[in-house]
């Protein structure tokens, strides 16, 4: 099972023409991942990585069947691609793009849940199903199929995460990257009831971090939750008032810290690692 | 970025908002000058940090040459630890009481949250801890905007005279289409001043402009540029991003999670980062390159982590940076790093050929633990 990506996501990718585009693609393809087309604006007609390039989503929609669409475009651009892949009634987009303004997230956000769409990112490294394909740029070698889902605002030390669990023989059933911004689409607390609800996943590993509410509003959901949670949350030693990388990863007065995070999480059952190498050991602990 | 208020208050009466008359100052006699037209002034610093009244950053002055002086002490100090550079003198104005009006961006709700308040001019923090009842809010859906019955509705929640509440109706409207196209995340007029004339002026302004936002609004974008800090500056130019800290390890990671693991794994290993710096995703020879010059060159930085996964780029790129950067460093300082990625082999292989320790596993642990090791072995 797994959850977001199955055998039949058909995925496009907006912004394929671009560096990153182009690279990613070649890297979703060659992970196996049903990659149906591209779309770039004015660039119709073209080709690459063998797949057809539209002008707009929805002929990529029509004439490929892509069910699923990942964005690279740049940021001034990210709001106005998401908005179309929406439009043409994909139910799932993924935006890799970093820096877009939180006014745009905000009504990406909005225009997501009203349209029934799951929107994640932006700043993500999007999903991988091992085995199964990918949506975005995690690194397939990190990964291996398994009983954790894997669920992390930052992407390297989400990787980091996954590497150590696949080194210690726990293998994932879907890692989601929900990315670092102050908004993001699909939430922390919303890919939980997802795994919840997956029968592959036994256990699920969450990696925080510091900044806004969403690991507290994430713990409010794992009380309700039966299977085990293990957290993580980076950034104890963050100085307060400083803007750390990502845009969301902010200590504003007492709020966003990461004791208050660490405490909502003990208190609603999950396991608290004090570093990501604990964590092996902790999922071990859980399902062993 | 937070605004300076000067140029927070341009924005308001660009919308319409009344604010005090004055002008900028970068020396006493323009100080001088500007108090002679206006009479009595309020000099303020124009610092960003909050509560800079209380900390001597506000002066008064009856007369040109004491509002010179004043203007004179203050551009010779630090006023919360910021370099005073220039000074905003400006009528002085007299409350017959003093509202608080803000808007700000909330992540969690993804919507616009209004706050008015009849107890303006203090913390407004303070207001809605101990005296919630005292803070109005109205929360407004990105999607569909301010309504003119919503701001009416707002305005007229604080109990003022129907003329001033249709004033400040209009103050809520102007402050949002403010908000709404400047990109805002924090527009804050406190106090909003009623005068004893019967106006509402905005007395100060504290706005916060989103800066994934500056490509669409060049002027403040050029703001922006004239008031980075050198460190700043440097490390745009590189493309990464670089916060100071108080220790004396040098530390570069490839994303902001993984950066801030890194500092808490440093502490456990009993180090403290001397910075915070994220490398971002298009990591080459040259980024790397400056990264490890811009946080290993300082004197009291007696180490380094370098915590890498590779993205697009081949991470022989990264190695290459490094290898050029340490050659250049006046003194050689233990160095550590931890590389996972594309072409990782051969990365490997050029940082050893070096000398250069080499972490080859997914943990960060492992790396600061032979960071500790190699410092401990050299003192």
């Amino acid at each position: 099972m797994g959850i977001l990506i199955d055998k039949d996501t058909r995925v496009l990718v907006q912004g394929i023409t671009g560096r990153v585009g182009s690279v990613q693609t070649r890297w979703m393809l060659y992970y196996g991942t049903k990659v149906v087309a591209g779309v770039t604006p004015g660039k119709g007609g073209q080709e690459v990585c063998g797949l057809p390039v539209y002008d707009r989503v929805r002929e990529a929609v029509e004439r490929e069947g892509a069910n699923a669409s990942v964005i690279f475009v740049p940021a001034p651009f990210a709001k106005e691609a998401a908005l179309e892949a929406m439009e043409a009634g994909l139910k799932l987009v993924v935006v890799i793009t970093e820096h877009v303004p939180l006014h745009d997230s905000f009504q990406l956000r909005r225009r997501a849940q009203q349209s029934g769409c799951i929107l994640v990112g932006p700043n993500c490294p999007g999903l991988l199903r091992p085995g199964v394909g990918k949506l975005g740029i995690m690194p397939g070698n990190l990964f291996t199929p398994g009983p954790v889902g894997l669920v992390g605002r930052s992407a390297t030390l989400s990787y980091e995460v996954a590497g150590q669990l696949t080194l210690a023989g726990w293998g994932q059933s879907t890692a989601v990257g929900v990315g670092g911004d102050a908004t993001t689409g699909l939430r922390l607390s919303e890919v939980l009831p997802l795994f919840e609800a997956d029968p592959e996943t036994r256990a699920v590993v969450m990696v925080g971090e510091i900044g806004g509410t969403a690991e507290e509003e994430a713990a409010a959901v794992i009380e309700e939750m039966s299977k085990p949670v293990i957290a993580f949350i980076a950034g104890r030693t963050a100085p307060a008032g400083r803007k750390l990388g990502h845009a969301g990863a902010m200590v504003r007065g007492s709020q966003g810290t990461a004791q208050s995070k660490i405490d909502a999480l003990r208190s609603a059952g999950a396991l608290v690692a004090d570093s990501p190498a604990a964590i092996p050991g902790l999922v071990q602990r859980r399902l062993g | 970025m937070l605004l300076p208020e000067y140029y927070g208050k341009m924005l308001l009466a660009r919308a319409g908002i009344t604010v005090p008359r004055g002008r900028v100052a970068s020396n006493p006699s323009e100080a001088f000058a500007i108090a002679t037209e206006l009479g009595k002034v309020a000099i303020k610093a124009q610092v960003l940090a909050g509560g800079r009244g209380k900390a001597g950053g506000i002066r008064f002055a009856f007369r040109p040459h004491e509002a010179a002086d004043q203007a004179a002490d203050l551009l010779r100090r630090q006023v919360l630890g910021e370099r005073v550079q220039q000074v905003l003198v400006e009528e002085r104005m007299v409350a017959s009481r003093e509202l608080y009006l803000g808007i700000l961006a909330d992540p969690s709700t993804t919507g616009y949250q209004l706050l008015l308040s009849n107890e303006g001019g203090v913390d407004v923090e303070e207001v809605a801890r101990d005296r919630p009842e005292k803070l109005h809010r109205l929360w407004v859906d990105p999607l569909k905007g301010l309504s003119t019955a919503d701001a009416s509705y707002l305005a007229e929640a604080i109990g003022l005279p129907p003329a001033l509440a249709n004033e400040l109706a209009s103050i809520i409207s102007a402050l949002y289409k403010t908000f709404v196209e400047n990109d805002l995340l924090l527009a804050e007029i406190n106090p909003l001043m009623m005068t004893r004339a019967g106006r509402l002026v905005a007395v100060d302004a504290r706005l916060e402009v989103d800066d994934d936002a500056l490509f669409r609004h060049p002027d403040l974008r050029e703001l922006r540029q004239s008031l980075l800090e050198d460190w700043e500056r440097q490390a745009q130019e590189i493309g990464v991003s670089y916060v100071p800290l108080p220790g004396d390890i040098g530390v570069i990671a490839s994303g902001a999670g993984l950066g801030m693991a890194t500092l808490d794994l440093l502490q456990l290993a009993g180090l403290r980062a001397a910075n915070f710096l994220d490398t971002g995703g298009g990591i080459n020879a040259e980024l790397m390159r400056r990264s490890v010059q811009l946080v290993l060159e300082p004197a009291h930085v007696r180490g380094g982590l370098i915590n890498l996964y590779g993205g697009i780029n081949p991470m022989v790129e990264a190695a290459d940076g490094i290898v050029a950067a340490l050659r250049k460093l006046p003194q050689p300082k233990p160095i550590v790093v931890k590389l996972v990625g594309n072409r990782q082999e051969e990365a490997w292989a050029i940082l050893e050929a070096e000398g250069v320790p080499v972490v080859k596993t997914v943990q960060t642990e492992a790396a600061t633990k032979l960071l500790a090791e190699l410092l401990r072995r050299r003192t």
